[in-house]
C-alpha cells in the first residue's frame, strides 16, 4: 500500500508524516523519531502510547495516523517549558520517586496534565479515575498518587 | 495489520455513494476501538474501511423532553457520561458509560458502535434496553428505526443490511418520576469486561410504579426480564421474600456461557445477587 502524507502539529510545530491508512499514530510518531510514545500492548490496554490529540487523551495505538491530519499532537517531549525546563507535572514526578523503569512515565504525564486541567485540586478517587487507562508494573501507584498532588500544589502556586 | 484502503467522506450523502460501490469486504468505523483489535487479531480483515469519524450530521447528543435523548453515531462514552441530562434522567446508563474501559479509552469509543458491535458483555447494551432505545437507521433503501431489543440478533450479529448505517440511538425519556442504575461485575474496577450487568430502570410513570430489567454478558441476545418485572408491578417496597422471587426469576431468563472470566453456574448465581442488589440501589436513589 503507498504511502500518504498526512500534516499534523506536533508539539507546537507543523510537520509532515508519511504513513500508510493501516499505521497507527503510535508507529507513525516512533517512526519520526518520537521514542517517549511507547510500543506496550498495541490493543489499548496498557496507555504506553498516550498522546494528547487536539488536547484530548487518546490512546494512539487506537487512532490511525491518517485520524490525525490537521490536527494538534502533544506527547510528553510537549510539556517542557521554553528553555527546556520540566512541566510541573514532570517535576513531581522525579521528586517524589513516580519513575522506576519509566516505561509507562511519558503516557502517565499526560494523564496526570489531563487530570489536573479539569480536576485542579483532585482528591485519590479523582486521580484513580483519571490515570484508570494508565498501567505501572513497577510503582504500586502510591508515588504516582504523591506525586499528582505535589504538581497540582505547584501549578495552584504558579497561578 | 493487514493492509487496507480508507475513505474518510465528509457526509451521509458521500458515504453512501462509497458504500454503494465498495465490495463485500467493507467495514465502516466510528472509534474503532473494537475495529482495530479486530483487525490485530485477524479476526475480519476488511479491504476498504470507511471513516465515518468526519461527518458532521453524525455528531453529538441532543436532549429533548418530549422525544428524549439522542446520541449520534459518533458520540463518544465521554461525551454521555459527561451530558447533564444524562446524569439526570438516565443513570443506568451513566453507571454503565463510567464502568465502560477506562478514561483514556471513552474518549475514542463509541455508544452506538458498542451497539453495533454487539458483543453480549458490550455495557451499552442492557442501559439502552431499559431505556427503551431505537436505533435510527440508514442507507440505500431509506431510513428505518429498529428498537435495540431487535436491533441485535445474536453475539456479533445485528440487522444491518449491506450499506446502511446506524445513524443514531434514541432513549425516550421514562414517564415521571424514575430512578436507574447499572451494577457490572468484573475483575478490577478499569479495563474489564463484564462478566454479569444488570441494569435496572423504575418508573412511576401515568399508572402504577414499573420495573425494568436486562442483563449483559449472560445473554446471546439482549433480553428484558418480563416475568420479574410483572411480579413487581404496582409493588411500592418490594420485601425480601419478593425480591428472592424476582432473582430466581431473573436467574431463569439468561443463559451464559462459561469462558476464561467466569462459569456459567457462577454468572446465573451473579445474576440473582446483582438483580437485588440493583433493585435495592434503584429504590434508595428514587
Ligand atoms: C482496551 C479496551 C477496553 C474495552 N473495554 C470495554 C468495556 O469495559 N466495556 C465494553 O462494553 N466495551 C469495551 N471495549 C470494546 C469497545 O471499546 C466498545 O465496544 C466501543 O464502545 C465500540 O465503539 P467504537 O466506536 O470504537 O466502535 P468501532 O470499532 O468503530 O466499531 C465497532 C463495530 O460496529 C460497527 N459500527 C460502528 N459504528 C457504526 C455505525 N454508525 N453504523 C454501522 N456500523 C457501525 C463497525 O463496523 C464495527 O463492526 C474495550 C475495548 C478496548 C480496546
Ligand atoms: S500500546 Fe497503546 S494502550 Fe498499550
Ligand atoms: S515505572 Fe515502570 S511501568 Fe511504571
Amino acid at each position: 500500500m503507498p504511502k500518504q502524507p498526512i500534516n499534523v502539529v506536533l508539539n507546537g510545530k507543523p510537520v509532515t508524516l508519511e504513513v500508510e491508512p493501516r499505521t497507527t499514530l503510535l508507529r507513525a510518531l516512533r517512526e519520526f523519531g518520537v521514542t517517549s510514545v511507547k510500543r506496550g500492548c498495541e490493543e489499548g490496554e496498557c496507555g504506553t502510547c498516550t498522546v494528547l490529540l487536539d488536547g484530548k487523551l487518546q490512546k494512539s495505538c487506537m487512532v490511525l495516523a491518517v485520524e490525525a491530519e490537521g490536527r494538534k499532537v502533544v506527547t510528553s517531549e510537549g510539556l517542557l517549558g521554553p528553555d527546556g525546563e520540566l512541566h510541573p507535572v514532570q517535576k513531581a514526578f522525579v521528586e517524589e520517586g513516580a519513575i522506576q523503569c519509566g516505561f509507562c512515565t511519558p503516557g502517565m504525564v499526560l494523564a496526570a496534565v489531563d487530570l489536573l486541567n479539569r480536576h485542579p485540586d483532585p482528591t485519590d478517587e479523582q486521580i484513580k479515575e483519571g490515570l484508570s487507562g494508565n498501567l505501572c508494573r513497577c510503582t504500586g501507584y502510591v508515588s504516582i498518587i504523591r506525586a499528582v498532588h505535589k504538581a497540582a500544589a505547584m501549578l495552584k502556586e504558579r497561578r | 495489520m493487514l493492509a487496507f484502503e480508507m475513505e474518510r467522506p465528509a457526509s451521509l450523502k458521500e458515504a453512501f455513494e462509497i458504500l454503494s460501490r465498495s465490495g463485500p469486504d467493507t467495514a465502516v468505523k466510528a472509534g474503532g476501538t473494537d475495529l482495530l483489535v479486530w483487525m490485530k487479531k485477524n479476526l475480519v480483515h476488511p479491504e476498504l474501511i470507511v471513516d465515518l469519524s468526519l461527518i458532521e450530521e453524525l455528531k453529538g447528543i441532543s436532549f429533548d423532553p418530549s422525544g428524549g435523548l439522542v446520541i449520534g453515531a459518533l458520540a463518544t462514552v465521554n461525551e454521555v457520561a459527561e451530558h447533564p441530562q444524562v446524569g439526570k434522567f438516565y443513570p443506568a446508563l451513566m453507571d454503565a458509560a463510567l464502568s465502560h474501559s477506562d478514561f483514556v479509552m471513552r474518549n475514542k469509543a463509541t455508544v452506538v458502535g458498542n451497539l453495533c458491535s454487539a458483543v453480549p458483555s458490550g455495557d451499552m447494551i442492557a442501559p439502552c434496553c431499559v431505556y427503551e432505545g431505537v436505533m435510527h437507521l440508514v442507507g440505500p433503501a431509506g431510513r428505518r428505526k429498529v428498537p435495540v431489543m431487535e436491533f441485535i440478533t445474536g453475539p456479533r450479529k445485528n440487522v444491518l443490511q449491506k450499506g446502511e448505517i446506524v445513524k443514531s440511538v434514541e432513549l425516550p425519556l421514562p414517564k415521571g418520576h424514575s430512578a436507574g442504575c447499572y451494577l457490572k461485575l468484573g475483575r478490577r474496577n478499569a479495563l474489564d469486561l463484564a462478566q454479569v450487568g444488570v441494569a435496572c430502570v423504575i418508573t412511576d410513570g401515568p399508572g402504577e410504579r414499573e420495573y425494568r430489567l436486562s442483563f449483559g454478558a449472560v445473554t446471546p441476545r439482549p433480553v428484558r426480564a418480563k416475568v420479574a418485572e410483572d411480579l413487581l408491578r404496582g409493588v411500592v417496597s418490594p420485601d425480601e421474600s419478593l425480591l428472592d422471587k424476582v432473582a430466581e426469576a431473573a436467574m431463569a431468563c439468561v443463559d451464559p456461557i462459561t469462558d476464561v472470566r467466569a462459569s456459567r453456574e457462577y454468572r446465573i448465581s451473579m445474576v440473582g445477587e446483582l438483580t437485588k442488589k440493583a433493585l435495592r440501589k434503584c429504590l434508595e436513589r428514587f
